[in-house]
């Protein structure tokens, strides 16, 4: 199994990259979207939505199983190769072949390969991490010729129980300054904290943004709030949100959910003859950074972002006016402002995230940020990110088609510690 | 009149709030309780002031008692169980839920409390009739 090392595009000065133009997205499928899965019903495994998704995918492209010749996933979703599995493992297995988490909890390539009949596959590759570095991984895989037809599975599970539980009756090093207060990343909240009392903001101000998202993922058919919480979301909703810490409210965090996607990553020269039209990658460009103390501050979360935005306007050659659609991740809404404010879209500057949401963000509208409704909209499946700048760029994406041109999206995640930006256009040039 | 019932011991007329949980108490909750709508519904039928208190939005949860057909006497974000104290008039106030923040905000607000586990006995039906 392959593990690649040095694909990614993380050193200064990055450079234009070198098959810029010449890879392209060109087909997508999704699994529908449940909360959890239930520990029982092998239909709704992470393995049952991943091959869903695929066959989706794959038919949206117009290839069959016998084009495909390369596989790279990420087997659970999360960064640094991350699997759910661990967490809630060991259980009671099932028979064979279920006696693995593999197709369960999480997704290998090689399981994925194996059951969908893949017979020309020449590349497997497991160690994809978050999404977007997943899909940077695969542009830069079919643009370095490991393998021609590319499908790239992306598994986000959710099981039962509590999510994030970290067990034990003592934090011992430095765990023992973040642990007792919650589960590590609620720290988001005082970054964010910092981030009002520097620029004279307060929390209530992002209701609009995340109103927005809400409006926006209800329209996608397989979003957990379509399939299950359809209401709308308002802003008494937000901000009478408990606070999960302070600066994070209950409604800043996506909702863990069941979900699978698929996409279809090939060559330039490939995809003329397939279904849709081509969604080319311009570059992808990474970045993972550690704080200097134990606690990530605001200072850092906006160096880290200007780092990344520095390397995308670089590797694709683009500037800030030449982006028609942006979408930063949003897993904690309260993040998406560094990455909004580092890429300058639409000229909005330190401190300006919070006046931009109060304007007119809807589809139809001058500035529709993260058009695809992110998790806040459609719940932790990740993929609207990926899946709505594609049929934006190929003007397929329905009642979310948005009103201005869309032919170069940005979309960039997951947090600033640690991120992959991707640019998309509908041209190679 | 609503939300009053009479104590079957002393006679007298007590207002007696209750305040549910959603996920992990009701059946209508993700994950569902044990807490069923028909227990919920018959509460309310005896003059029990029933409402909720949910870290689901306050949308979310209009929309549900709507569904059940019950208009709620309040509904409430969580930490907002003090805001129901001081809102409605009640004799007593009480809360049921599953998870630790349930609990504490309870005490915080001086409401009795339930687990979710124990609420499915339907304990209200009997308070003002012990001893």
């Amino acid at each position: 199994m392959a593990m690649e090392t040095k694909w990614e595009r993380n050193s200064d000065p990055v450079g234009i990259w070198e098959h810029r133009g010449k890879v392209a997205l060109v087909g997508r499928g999704h699994s529908t979207t449940d909360r959890r899965w239930d520990g029982v019903n092998l239909d709704q495994t992470l393995g049952a939505y991943s091959m869903v998704a695929a066959r989706n995918a794959m038919e949206d492209a117009g290839i069959s199983p016998d084009d495909v010749d390369g596989v790279i996933t990420s087997p659970g979703g999360q960064p640094r190769h991350g699997r759910f599995g661990a967490g809630w493992a060991p259980r009671p297995y099932f028979d064979p072949p279920y006696d693995t988490e593999d197709g369960l909890t999480y997704v290998t390539a090689e399981w994925f390969a194996r059951q969908l009949g893949l017979k020309n596959v020449k590349y497997l590759n497991s160690h994809g991490e978050t999404l977007w570095n997943l899909i940077g991984l695969a542009a830069q895989a079919v643009g370095d010729g490991r393998c021609e037809v590319c499908l790239v599975p992306y598994p986000n599970g959710n099981l039962e129980g509590r999510y994030h539980q970290t067990e034990g009756l003592e934090a011992g090093g430095p765990a023992q300054w973040s642990l007792p207060w919650g589960w590590g990343l609620s720290g988001q909240g005082f970054i964010f904290d910092q981030y009002c009392r520097k620029y004279g903001t307060n929390h209530d101000r992002m209701a609009p943004f995340v109103v927005q998202e809400r409006k926006n993922g209800l329209l996608w058919p397989h979003s957990y709030y379509a399939l299950h919480e359809p209401e709308p979301f308002t802003e008494e909703d937000y901000v009478n949100g408990r606070s999960i810490a302070r600066g994070l409210s209950i409604f800043d965090c996506d909702r863990p959910v069941q979900a699978a996607a698929c996409y279809v990553v090939t060559t330039a020269e490939r995809a003329r003859d397939m279904k849709q039209k081509p969604v080319y990658f311009l570059d992808h460009t990474e970045g993972a950074f550690t704080p200097r103390s134990l606690v990530q501050t605001l200072d850092e979360s906006e160096e880290w972002s200007d780092i990344l935005a520095q390397r995308a306007y670089a590797g694709s050659g683009l500037r800030p006016d030449d982006i028609d659609l942006f979408s930063p991740y949003d897993g904690f809404a309260i993040n998406a402002q560094y990455f909004l404010e580092a890429f300058g879209w639409r000229g909005v500057k330190r401190g300006e995230a919070h006046d931009f949401y109060a304007g007119d963000i809807s589809l139809q509208g001058p500035n529709p940020l993260n058009a695809g409704g992110g998790n806040m909209g459609t719940g932790r499946m990740r993929t609207a990110f990926i899946t709505d700048s594609m049929e934006q760029l190929q003007g397929r994406a329905g009642p979310r088609q948005v009103g201005i041109k869309a032919e170069v999206a940005v979309t960039i995640g997951v947090l600033p510690g640690n991120a992959c930006s991707l640019v998309f256009s509908t041209s190679p040039d | 009149m609503l939300g009053e019932h009479q104590d079957s011991s002393t006679g007298a007329v007590v207002k007696i709030l209750l305040s549910f949980d959603i996920d992990g108490t009701l059946e209508l909750g993700d994950p569902p309780g044990g807490v069923t709508i028909e227990m919920v519904r018959r509460a309310h039928e005896r003059g029990y002031l029933v409402g909720s208190c949910s870290d689901k939005p306050l949308s979310s949860q209009r929309a549900i008692w709507k569904e059940i057909d019950i208009e709620p006497v309040f509904v409430a974000s969580k930490h907002q169980l003090g805001d129901v104290r001081a809102r409605v008039e009640a004799d007593a106030y009480y809360h049921m839920g599953d998870r630790d923040t349930d609990f504490q905000v309870a005490q915080e607000h001086d409401f009795g409390f339930w687990w979710a586990h124990e609420a499915i006995a339907e304990p209200w039906l009997s308070l003002g009739t012990e001893g």
